[in-house]
């Protein structure tokens, strides 16, 4: 088990020099112009071709892209190109938000989802199981500013039970940190929960057709022992599995939220840097990013031992 | 109490961290800025939002009143020498920087320095100026080649300003950008609050020391009557406006025109003007590539356009909203002019079409770049599009960010080699009311700006009218300007809309001036 995760540990390496020589290749290419967003709409070129040579900008790809992998590798992910700050400092600055939001989405999302999965297999064909599946189709077709805008309406707008917009760091309290994340939370896990729902429906109701479960039927298990113990721990291993690739969708979600919520997050950040080719902090959130998912993956892995006591590394 | 209020009563009592129950203080105004504050360094950058901050944290020599001249600010006045080669400026007593040291002349000669490797206006002028000095502590002294009576406009003018730091970080090269924002302005910038795209927070400084004179535009007391100023972006302005709505923010500087009659509907709020100048629209050709190197089918497109459609696509109906401007300088300006203007008020699709056909369009692909970010250009540029094709030219439109427009404008290669046609843009009525900082009307080919127009008789103009003695003659050229740029037609002005900001009725005291301000202002 521990050589299996030195050994995964190790294979992150490649996979993050892929990712960041990806990275720095696609931004290298890609349109856009630093220099011209700095020196604003009523500059000259003379005064753009000036910003972009005291940027660095006008060295040659390999030069670029060797100093800034050396930098890397002594852990300096480089300076904003606009702010003039550490890259390192403004992920500082904006990560607690984004964790917060995803960590409490996916609380709610798992909470909401798997209950809801297991009583719609339960109650298959029933108005209860439609009703399940209602709301999944409606989850994954509203998009996400669409349930966050409905949201800040009802519950911000009209009934004044919650904040438009912002971030309330956990610092200065559960209830303040809860009342800004909760419309946001709700928003971006439509689509987490409806996904979730119909794996464990899907995946609950092929283990309710195995013998062992009629067995237990026949011993006189009760029935929320036989759905939560006997099945639902056989059906984990893909439930599990889709809350992982999850996390990919609540990173692409978590950018659409924040904008709606103007929450100050790594989402809001990715997209301000997109717009101004602010190259140091795109390359240093992707690079996070991609980090992220490659360990979110490698627990995932580390939890099917957990269900299946068959699965051995 | 507001129905959130009574919600948490119970619950805060044993959740909430003390630091919570205290209510948002009288002096402090939460602001929704029009951008996010990335830079501080107001020479570095030309954006409005960097400029917005500048005023808070530095002063200046000189500033532009509400009428637009200039009056003393942080000089207590200047004595300009009988044969006009010397201007000598004395500063007020007990100016002091944050950091508490004083401000002394050579601050201000190193400001001047810095900022005049990068104000256009400025650029003109300085190779007329022999030396700029410190004399003492409170005098510095300019000394010129001949004399340069708009040196007093570039002081003070509000376009691209001319901010006092302290020596140390003015000797920093122009095209460096600072890190520290250390001013004798009426606000402290809080760096440690600062978290670049989300917020950025000034407190009062106490040691300012402001005019006697009540305000006027940008002149006159910058006295600050808040405790705090705090920014918070909110890029989208549904959000924005429900916060302004709900009460969470008191000040929101640019509302979208879209959501003004949303904001007037709510009794809290106050919908205004306080900018002193319209936001111009601009249609900028590519003057060297085919079909707009040809200057009649330049024309023909001035026949067709008509500036209210471009006006209602940006702002709307609403009465008072916009305005059109059929001439080269801002309306309402001193040197505003219809001369030869006349081309802009044919508003004639059949005229347009006869006028392309003769002056030869071959079918020429036009590619017109709009931002799809930017509401206001992109606005702009989808009416020249539907114009375009409605006269049947070739068009294709790209729909792009602002971040791509702006490097693909600097292309001057074909269109097939990824160059553009068209692109559109906006500017301030302040930067378009006088030749020396008037981009659009600069035609010096290469050296231009983007779009790189060649006209020899409009350099000549604008020269002429540096050199004019008196507002009579400066005027006279003004006109010979228009009328000339009306003939080749560097670019097409499209009218110009104002931008109001919306307020909380417990904001007073907000002032016109010619850039967003917050000294003056306070909050009940």
């Amino acid at each position: 088990m521990f050589a299996y995760v030195i050994r995964r540990v190790l294979q992150t390496i490649p996979v993050m020099a892929l990712v960041a020589l990806f990275v720095f290749s696609l931004l290298y290419i890609s349109p856009g112009d630093p220099a011209a967003v700095i020196a604003g709409d009523q500059a000259t070129p003379q005064d753009v071709e000036r910003i972009r040579a005291s940027l660095g900008l006008d060295r040659p790809y390999l030069v670029r892209f060797g100093t800034w992998l050396w930098a890397i590798l002594h852990g300096d992910m480089g300076t904003s190109i606009f702010t003039n700050l550490p890259v390192t400092t403004m992920i500082a600055q904006r990560i607690e938000p984004t964790l917060s939001l995803m960590a409490l989405t996916l609380v709610l999302a798992i909470l909401i989802a798997v209950p809801m999965g297991v009583v719609a297999a339960w109650k298959q064909g029933t108005l209860i199981d439609r009703a399940v599946m209602g709301f999944a189709v409606l989850g994954f077709s509203v998009p996400v500013f669409v349930v966050g805008y409905l949201l800040a309406y009802v519950f911000a707008l009209e009934l004044d039970w919650l904040p438009v917009q912002g971030y309330t760091s956990l610092s200065n309290g559960v209830l303040p940190w809860l009342e800004n994340l909760v419309l946001p939370a709700i928003a971006l896990g439509g689509v987490y929960i409806a996904l979730i729902a119909r794996i464990t429906r899907a995946t609950m109701l092929e283990v309710l057709q195995q013998d062992y479960i009629r067995t237990a039927r026949a011993k006189g298990a009760g029935q929320s022992s036989i759905l939560f113990l006997h099945a639902l721990k056989n059906a984990a291993v893909p439930i599990v599995t889709v809350i992982g690739i999850g996390i990919a969708l609540l990173i692409g979600g978590a950018v659409v939220t924040e904008s709606v919520f103007a929450i100050p997050g790594l989402g809001r950040l990715t997209v301000d840097a997109i717009l101004r080719r602010d190259y140091p902090v795109i390359q240093g959130v992707v690079l996070l990013f991609s980090f992220v998912y490659v360990l979110v993956n490698l627990l995932i892995d580390l939890a099917y031992t957990l269900f299946d006591p068959r699965i051995r590394y | 109490m507001r129905r959130r209020g009574l919600l948490q009563t119970p619950f805060a009592l044993g959740l909430a961290a003390p630091a919570l129950a205290a209510t948002p203080g009288a002096g402090r105004l939460r602001v929704v800025p029009q951008a996010n504050l990335t830079s501080l360094d107001p020479v570095w950058t030309t954006a409005v939002v960097t400029r917005n901050h500048a005023f808070m944290v530095y002063d200046q020599i000189c500033a532009q009143d509400a009428q637009g001249t200039i009056r003393p600010q942080m000089a207590e006045g200047w004595v300009v020498e009988a044969d006009s080669l010397a201007w000598t400026f004395t500063l007020r007593e007990g100016l002091r920087f944050h950091d508490g040291e004083p401000v002394r002349a050579r601050d201000c000669v190193a400001s001047i320095r810095r900022w005049a490797r990068r104000d256009p206006f400025m650029q003109v002028l300085w190779p007329d100026v022999a030396e700029v000095t410190a004399l003492d502590d409170r005098r510095f002294r300019f000394r010129l080649h001949k004399p340069l009576p708009l040196l007093l406009m570039a002081l003070g003018q509000t376009q691209f300003p001319c901010f006092v730091m302290p020596e140390r970080l003015a000797a920093t090269d122009a095209f460096q950008q600072l890190r520290d924002a250390v001013g004798s302005g009426p606000f402290r910038f809080l760096a440690d609050e600062w978290n670049p795209g989300q917020r950025a927070v000034w407190a009062r400084f106490d040691g300012y020391l402001p005019r006697q004179e009540p305000v006027d535009g940008l002149a006159g007391g910058r006295a600050p009557r808040l405790d705090r100023v705090e920014w918070t972006v909110i890029s989208d302005p549904a959000t924005a406006a429900n916060a302004m709505v709900t009460g969470e923010q008191d000040y929101w500087e640019y509302p979208l025109h879209d959501l003004l009659p949303l904001l007037r509907r709510s009794r809290e709020l106050v919908v205004e003007q306080r900018l002193l100048d319209g936001t111009y629209g601009i249609c900028r050709f590519n003057h060297l590539q085919p079909p707009f190197d040809n200057p009649g089918i330049r024309r023909a497109l001035a026949l067709a356009i008509d500036q209210r459609d471009y006006m209602r696509a940006v702002a709307g109906n609403e009465p008072g909203g916009w305005e059109t401007c059929e001439g080269v300088f801002a309306c309402n300006s001193p040197l505003a002019n219809g001369a030869g203007s006349e081309v802009l008020k044919t508003r004639s699709l059949d005229r347009a079409r006869t006028a392309l056909r003769e002056a030869g369009y071959a079918n020429e692909k036009v590619v017109l770049v709009a931002p799809g970010d930017y509401p206001q250009i992109n606005a702009l540029s989808l009416v020249t599009a539907d114009l375009l094709q409605r006269m049947g030219m070739n068009l294709e439109l790209v729909s792009t960010d602002w971040g791509t427009l702006v490097q693909r404008r600097t292309s001057r290669e074909p269109v097939e080699k990824g160059g553009w046609s068209l692109i559109h843009t906006t500017a301030s009525g302040q930067s378009l009311s006088l030749p020396v900082f008037h981009l659009f009307l600069r035609a010096n080919g290469d050296a231009a700006w983007f779009g790189w127009p060649r006209d020899a008789e409009i350099e000549r103009l604008r020269a002429a009218w540096i050199a004019a003695p008196d507002l009579a003659m400066q005027r006279q050229v003004a006109e010979a300007l228009n009328r000339r740029a009306m003939e080749v037609l560097p670019y097409l002005p499209l009218g110009f809309y104002w931008q109001p900001s919306a307020w909380n009725r417990k904001v007073t005291g907000a002032f016109r001036a010619p850039a967003t301000v917050f000294w003056g202002v306070a909050k009940d």
